[in-house]
């Protein structure tokens, strides 16, 4: 097991040296010079050789990317343009935020979507699993900004039961949980679909095997072969998927985040965006990156926990 | 229990979709919306660009069938253009994917070792940056374009499309049937086009299918996001943004920016699904 | 006393297709403490009556008629709870596959535990009980095999875990499906006698379901023979196979290929008349001069592959060292269970894996020498047919396609490929209708044949078969193996018949090659190996191929 593990932590560094290979590239490339663009058609052109030196863009391409590749890994993401702070202080101020939405949705997800999954399959053909069926599919189909937005209209707007902006007096929990419902819910619903479909389908899968059928064989109780038989193996796929889904979760919280005007991640990306702020998006994006490899590392470390057969391969 | 003779026609898997009460909802929607793209000019007989400040937010009404924006444009009219920019760019973004997706899958699946490695390698990198991000990083390159929310596609489906076709690939590699051609003296090349592609274009093709949505919801949240399309071109995106910033006083622009998008969505993933389960069940429950 | 009484069952399926009936007034009697066998071809219905004493039956199945009774229970009657409470302590079951018998992810020992949770035992007493199971069925130290999951066991130890779980509750009835089909004949023999001596232990009676005949002989007491849904004849072992009344029972000992024990060039088919067979001799082959150039000349033949994870590859010696000639129109059958390296040697002599030392050489070329250009020319003399008939033909071509190809590949121009489909398939007894179909809609004979007219589409003069009769019914076994020597006589093939099987390979090879750990142990005529095998290895494996029962031709 631990041998599978220091496999799999070295992957995802690997992964991650490319990732940031990649988005290296992808500034370096950016047309035009950076620093005339972060400072604006009136900055006079020691203004933007002073910029240059101090961002390291008068050294060869090796040399900037061997600063960036040596500075990203020991936590030096670079200063942000318009206030000078460490991009890293400013994205990890954010993050906290941005991680309570996304353990919001995924709360949503898993406590609606497995005992759906679970309950559809075992009622396999009936009105009821057919209704979860088109229900999860529908919920998986529409975008989620599109649902944050309805959301807000109808549950905000109209009826006013939740506030529709911020996240809510800092310290105050239940202010912060009553802001988080919303936001929370459009991230995860899309997820609630996609857990129920996949326990569904691999629920009956496993029910087909013929050791089910071993067990069946040898009288074992129905409760038994449902629960400790079936589902153990049938939620399997659904913990590696939980890592894809926290990714898209993490995209959905862009949205989510600024159509409730709540602080988080995204919102900082969006807005540097908007002002050309590229240290604080590079860094913003490396740092999200980051989280998601490892989200899925944990997720392939629990599948491995869970499947003894698993920790043999790659 | 023989399987049924399956004659390539048009209309028999027509036929197959149309018998499923879903499948028969999901094209209705699908053909609805595209036609109401296509025909846009004729349906819609207000210009979506000409800017009428007189008639700003006015409510919906028989002469402005969903409203009329901020700058007293028929949405009616917006809603269906932007339509032709959500479905061409839906349905040419796919087709890319899908062309670079099986070549590079094919490559991984049947080349040497080294590249399978680097490619994988590559795929899991792209795979790392959550898809907005890649988006938002994607922008700072190119700039707000409808050529970024295509580039931003590609790249989101391509490591997808092509991992199917390596696993597949490499499924069939140690088949006898290819072991069989190879006995015979086939060349990679006939190997890869005779009896590799045929057997796992299959199951891509409906992926993709069902990855139109996805698609759609890419180039809708790029335009929300101002990322997408540039005005005054009508996007549903942009649209729906409209509506965002007016949603207290005048919620029908939202209602008129989402309500395509869920629409067009809905019908693609109904289409998909039902082909999907007509076609090949096996691929049930995969992500 | 009777354990388990069968009355006029019937059981029908709801398909697409309409009601199809399964099972037809099926009777017979399981008495205490004896062994009864079913034996059957596939679709005779043994699964589903299986799964009509163990209440298991697929959802669109029914029960039309008849009764089940089990320690004077009627089993038909029951509910699913009642049948539930008798599944496991009183009625157990063991399976064919090995591999998917057991749950993946709980310890063996959690799942023997398991099965014993109707008792009030405490945990510990349950283990011991598991323990003493395992060492009953001989797996090394029992203790430790609880903490371990099912993929640390090889398949043997694997079906052997599976019936130490199914005797564990000692029960009254055991139902064996197809439990030895899956292993090696060495394998077969020894989990064979394990089961008889524990049944012997347990007391219980056993349900044993086959196809095979040798097996059935074996072990069983009496025997019941079904063909298509219908149980036609049944008794005593000895009675039903040394003087069968009913016609089938007689072609079906007939067919059986182990069941000729004169070498012989025709065996008999289903469609011949039981009884009227008489052996066609085998002629020896013809005396050539002492210097001709064999075809086929491999020289201290190695294979070696690498395998593990990264940074701990190991070299695994597939094939370590095999020399053979083969001469034109002589037959060789490679002989050996799995994993003895004879498919990776027969794969080499088609240059389909490298070889990592030795010469293998086709008419004086160097087959792994040759450039891909040049050994296009030895494509079209080779040919080569693989175990799975089905899974060897592409899925999505059609016969008349799959059959043509080896005229598209090589170029071949001026031949009217239409025509010389049809005569291809007329040549392996196939109308030319089949053109039309895909491999799926073919029956496992028929596809085989779709092989054997694509193997001798170019005019090959080497066919390499491996195990072209694996998987098909003993009664389409003979009909195959008439077609290829009637084509490697018609043709004058040489052939490489490579098996598991030795009732098989006597009746086409010339000669005999053992393998095992990748190198021949024994190599010499036909008759010399059965009438006087040498090596050790070729003794026990001619014991574990058991013998056809009774009828003597």
């Amino acid at each position: 097991m631990i041998g599978y593990a220091l496999k799999r932590l070295g992957l995802a560094v690997v992964i991650v040296s490319v990732a940031m290979l990649l988005l290296f590239s992808m500034i370096y490339l950016i047309p035009g010079d950076p620093a005339a663009v972060a400072l604006g058609p009136r900055a006079t052109d020691a203004m933007r050789e002073a910029l240059r030196v101090k961002m390291g863009l008068d050294q060869p391409v090796w040399v900037q990317f061997w600063n960036f590749f040596t500075g990203a890994w020991t936590g030096d993401l670079g200063r942000e343009v318009l206030s000078d702070r460490p991009v890293a202080e400013v994205v990890l101020e954010q993050l906290p935020f941005t991680l309570a939405l996304i353990a919001g949705g995924m709360i949503w997800s898993i406590a609606l979507g497995i005992p759906l999954g679970a309950w559809a399959a075992v009622r396999r053909g009936s009105l009821a699993d057919r209704l979860v069926g088109v229900l999860s599919v529908a919920v998986i189909a529409v975008p989620s900004f599109v649902i944050a937005i309805y959301a807000l209209l109808i549950f905000s707007v109209s009826l006013q039961w939740l506030p529709a902006i911020g996240a809510g007096e800092a310290g105050n929990i239940g202010d912060q949980l009553s802001h988080l419902i919303l936001p929370s819910l459009a991230v995860g619903l899309g997820w609630v679909g996609y857990i129920a479909r996949m326990v569904r389908a691999s629920m009956l899968e496993v029910l087909e095997a013929s050791h089910i059928r071993t067990a069946r064989a040898f009288g074992l109780p129905e409760r038994m072969i449902t629960y400790r038989y079936a589902l153990s193996i049938a939620i399997l796929p659904t913990v590696t998927l939980l890592g894809v889904g926290i990714g898209q979760m993490l995209s959905s919280a862009v949205f989510a985040e600024i159509v409730f005007a709540r602080p988080g991640v995204g919102k900082l990306v969006y807005d540097a965006i908007l002002t050309r702020n590229y240290p604080l998006v590079s860094g913003a994006v490396l740092v999200t990156t980051v989280l998601f490899v490892l989200i899925n590392l944990l997720a392939d470390l629990i599948v491995g926990a869970l499947d003894p057969r698993v920790r043999n391969r790659l | 229990m023989s399987a049924t003779v399956s004659k390539p026609s048009f209309w028999r898997p027509l036929r197959r979709i149309l018998a499923e009460p879903l499948g028969a909802f999901g094209i209705a929607l699908v053909v609805v919306m595209l036609g109401s793209a296509i025909f846009a000019e004729l349906l819609a007989s207000a210009d979506p660009a000409r800017i009428s400040p007189r008639d700003r937010f006015q409510a919906p009404s028989w002469e402005h069938l969903l409203g009329t924006d901020h700058l007293g444009r028929d949405l009616f009219a917006r809603v269906l253009h932007g339509g032709q920019i959500a479905l061409s760019v839906a349905l040419g973004a796919t087709l890319a994917s899908l062309v670079i997706g099986i070549v590079l899958g094919l490559i991984a699946g049947f080349g040497p070792r080294w590249l399978d490695n680097l490619l994988i390698l590559m795929f899991d990198a792209i795979k790392s940056f959550p898809t907005v991000m890649l988006a938002l990083a994607l922008v700072t390159l190119f700039g707000p374009s409808l050529t970024a929310v295509v580039v931003v596609v590609v790249l989101v489906n391509v490591p997808g499309y092509a991992r199917i076709i390596r696993t597949q690939t490499m499924a069939l590699k140690s088949a006898e049937f290819i072991t069989a051609a190879e006995s015979m003296g086939a060349s990679t090349a006939r190997i890869l086009r005779m009896h590799i592609l045929p057997n796992v274009i299959g199951p891509l093709l409906i992926l993709a299918s069902m990855d139109i949505p996805v698609v759609i919801a890419i180039e809708a949240g790029m335009s929300f996001l101002g990322l997408g399309v540039r005005p005054p071109t009508p996007s549903w995106g942009a649209i729906l943004n409209d509506g965002f910033t007016a949603i207290r006083d005048t919620p029908w622009i939202a209602v008129a920016g989402g309500l395509p998008i869920i629409l067009t969505t809905l019908g693609f993933t109904f289409l998909g699904e039902t082909l999907r389960d007509v076609f090949d069940p096996r691929l049930k429950g995969r992500g | 006393m009777t354990v388990l009484s069968i009355k006029d069952l019937s059981v029908s399926f709801a398909t697409e297709a309409g009601t199809f009936h399964a099972l037809k007034n099926v009777s017979f009697d399981v008495p205490e403490r004896s062994i009864v066998g079913i034996v059957g071809e596939s679709g005779s219905g043994k699964s589903t009556l299986i799964n009509s004493i163990l209440g298991l039956l697929a959802d669109n199945g029914t029960i039309d008629r008849g009764s089940i009774t089990f320690e004077g229970q009627e089993l038909t009657r029951l509910d699913a709870q009642a049948m539930r409470d008798l599944r496991g302590p009183r009625i157990s079951s063991v399976f064919q596959d090995p591999m998917g018998a057991l749950n993946p992810v709980l310890s063996v020992g959690r799942q023997m535990r398991n099965i014993q949770y109707r008792d009030d035992a405490s945990a510990a007493a349950k283990d011991k009980r598991s323990a003493d199971m395992l060492d009953a069925v001989r797996i090394p130290d029992p203790a430790a095999a609880l903490s371990r999951f099912p993929h640390e066991f090889s398949g043997g130890m694997k079906q052997r875990i599976a019936i130490a779980m199914a005797l564990m509750m000692r029960p009254g009835l055991l139902i064996a499906d197809e439990p030895t089909t899956a292993l090696d004949a060495t394998l077969e023999v020894v989990t064979l006698d394990l089961l008889k001596e524990l049944q012997e232990q347990v007391g219980c009676s056993v349900l044993f379901i086959s196809h095979h005949l040798g097996v059935i002989a074996k072990l069983c007491d009496e025997v019941a023979v079904m063909y298509h849904g219908e149980v036609v004849e049944r008794g005593a072992t000895d009675q039903v196979f040394g003087a069968p009344s009913h016609g089938y029972t007689r072609r079906l000992l007939e067919c059986d290929p182990a069941n000729q024990h004169v070498r012989t060039r025709r065996l008999p088919t289903m469609h011949d008349e039981p009884g009227s067979f008489t052996p066609v001799p085998v002629p020896s082959l013809p005396e050539r001069p002492a210097d001709t150039e064999p075809l086929l000349k491999i020289r201290d033949a190695e294979v070696t592959f690498r395998t593990g994870p990264m940074f701990r590859r190991k070299s695994l010696k597939g094939v370590g060292g095999v020399s053979f000639d083969l001469h034109a129109g002589e037959t060789i059958g490679l002989v050996g269970e799995s994993g003895s390296g004879k498919t990776t040697l027969a794969r080499a002599a088609a240059r389909l894996q490298a070889l990592s030392g030795g010469q293998i050489s086709f008419e004086g070329r160097p087959v792994h020498a040759l450039s891909p250009r040049a050994l296009q020319p030895l494509r079209r003399d080779i040919a080569m047919m693989f175990q799975d008939p089905i899974g060897s033909l592409s899925p999505r071509m059609k016969v008349g396609a799959l059959v043509a190809e080896p005229f598209r590949i090589h170029r071949i121009e001026g031949v009217n490929l239409r025509k010389e489909t049809e005569r291809l398939l007329s040549q392996v007894g196939l109308g030319p209708e089949f053109a039309d179909r895909f491999p799926h809609q073919l029956s496992g004979g028929q596809a085989r044949r779709v092989g054997v007219a694509r193997a001798i589409a170019l005019g090959p003069k080497l066919i390499i078969a491996d195990e072209p009769t694996a998987g098909l019914d003993v009664s389409v076994q003979g009909e195959v193996l008439n077609l290829l020597n009637d084509l490697r006589e018609r043709l004058g093939l040489a052939m490489i018949f490579i098996t598991h099987n030795l009732h098989v390979v006597r009746h086409v090879a010339d000669r005999i090659a053992v393998m095992y750990l990748g190198k021949f142990v024994e190599m010499g005529e036909t008759d010399r190996i059965f009438a006087a095998p040498e090596h050790d290895y070729t003794k026990k494996l001619l014991s574990a191929n058991l013998a056809g029962p009774g009828v003597s031709a």
